[in-house]
């Protein structure tokens, strides 16, 4: 079975893009650059929304436990799947959801479990798009320590740091574009 | 207590031949009678000598810094954690937790040998925090609940509860 991921490369859904490289030593799937974001499963299957191709991901690569372990654990990860959509991305004031974040944080390697799941890519690649919360990182201020130490740590993983240094950079010139 | 310690680590490694170990002196120093050459003395010496038997010397540290950092946790592990009086565990889990704030692993971002040793020096002194305590000492909480849940490590040790949301959210650090 060949997976194909096609990502509006204006704006790339870099938490679609995250749980393909996580999954691509186990299923095959390629990644292209097109006009909208699209995961191709087969002629009748297709998904559009980043939430619905993240999972589709996950669940065909159960090995990698990226939908948490048990009942309870995938809950938690649709809540923070959810929170990422509608607490973080194109949202103008983050500041109440990043004082969340950084409280559940607070005793918590990863946001669900003691490893890493769909909870970890959505709401770092929703973070990394936010230009809120890259000038509260530039600004050093002291704040959401939890978050800061969380963020980092999965920035300096490899899947992260490669995904960051070839999308990331496309979103903030896209933004740039459009501000303007 | 040192030499289930190593027996333990040496499963963690994957080592499939365990080895005979001695101990030494009051202090019961663990000894290593090695085939190839002398006996290795001491728990810190033992411990990186398993780990490169084991072919995984990214346990010691990856870069100059982070070997020097590991190097200077275990030291740590061994002269104020296995020594500390009754009085001064409040000083070292307070040090540690203001270190640990901005760290999910002691060298920073990769797991290695300091982090097994230092569980496994730290357990007795957080099985016994009360839940009050686990909070104060709220970093260094959340990095042994995550060594003690990371692959292979925990063995011979039994879990410590710790809860995952905060009970005493006043408390300020």
């Amino acid at each position: 079975m060949a997976l194909n991921l096609i990502v509006n490369s204006s704006n790339p859904p870099l938490g679609a893009l995250l749980a393909a490289e996580h999954v691509k030593g186990t299923v095959n799937v390629s990644v292209q650059e097109g006009k909208d974001t699209k995961l191709h499963v087969s002629d009748q299957v297709q998904f559009n929304d980043v939430n619905s191709i993240t999972r589709y991901l996950a669940r065909v690569a159960p090995s990698l436990g990226l939908y948490g372990s048990n009942m309870l654990e995938q809950t938690e990860v649709d809540h923070w799947l959810e929170f990422s959509v509608r607490r973080l991305c194109g949202q103008s004031k983050v500041a109440p959801a990043l004082g969340e974040l950084d409280r559940a944080l607070a005793l918590r390697t990863f946001l669900v479990g003691h490893s890493l799941t769909l909870a970890d890519l959505c709401v770092w690649a929703a973070l990394k798009g936010s230009g809120e919360w890259q000038a509260i990182q530039a600004s050093k201020s002291g704040s959401f320590r939890h978050l800061y130490r969380w963020f980092s740590f999965l920035s300096s993983q490899a899947p992260f740091a490669t995904v960051g240094n070839q999308w990331a950079s496309k979103i903030t010139a896209s933004k740039a574009a459009t501000d303007e | 207590m040192a030499l289930r310690e190593l027996s333990s680590l040496e499963k963690s490694l994957g080592l499939k031949k365990s080895n005979k170990y001695s101990t030494q002196g009051d202090g019961k120093v663990p000894v290593l009678q090695n085939s190839k050459g002398p006996a290795l003395v001491g728990l810190v010496t033992i411990a990186g000598h398993l780990v490169r038997e084991a072919k995984s010397p990214e346990l010691l540290g990856r870069t100059a810094e982070q070997r020097a950092v590991v190097q200077q946790w275990l030291e740590y592990r061994v002269t104020r954690v296995d020594k500390c009086p009754k009085e001064e565990v409040k000083v070292v889990l307070k040090e540690l937790n203001e270190y640990l704030q901005d760290k999910v692993y002691l060298a920073g971002n990769n797991f290695t040998l300091a982090d097994t040793l230092m569980y496994y020096g730290l357990h007795g002194i957080v099985v016994s925090l009360a839940i009050q305590e686990k909070e104060q000492y709220l970093n260094v909480t959340r990095w042994f609940d995550h060594i003690q849940h990371y692959p292979g490590v925990r063995h011979h040790l039994p879990p410590v509860v710790v809860l995952r949301n905060r009970v005493y959210p006043g408390i300020h650090h």
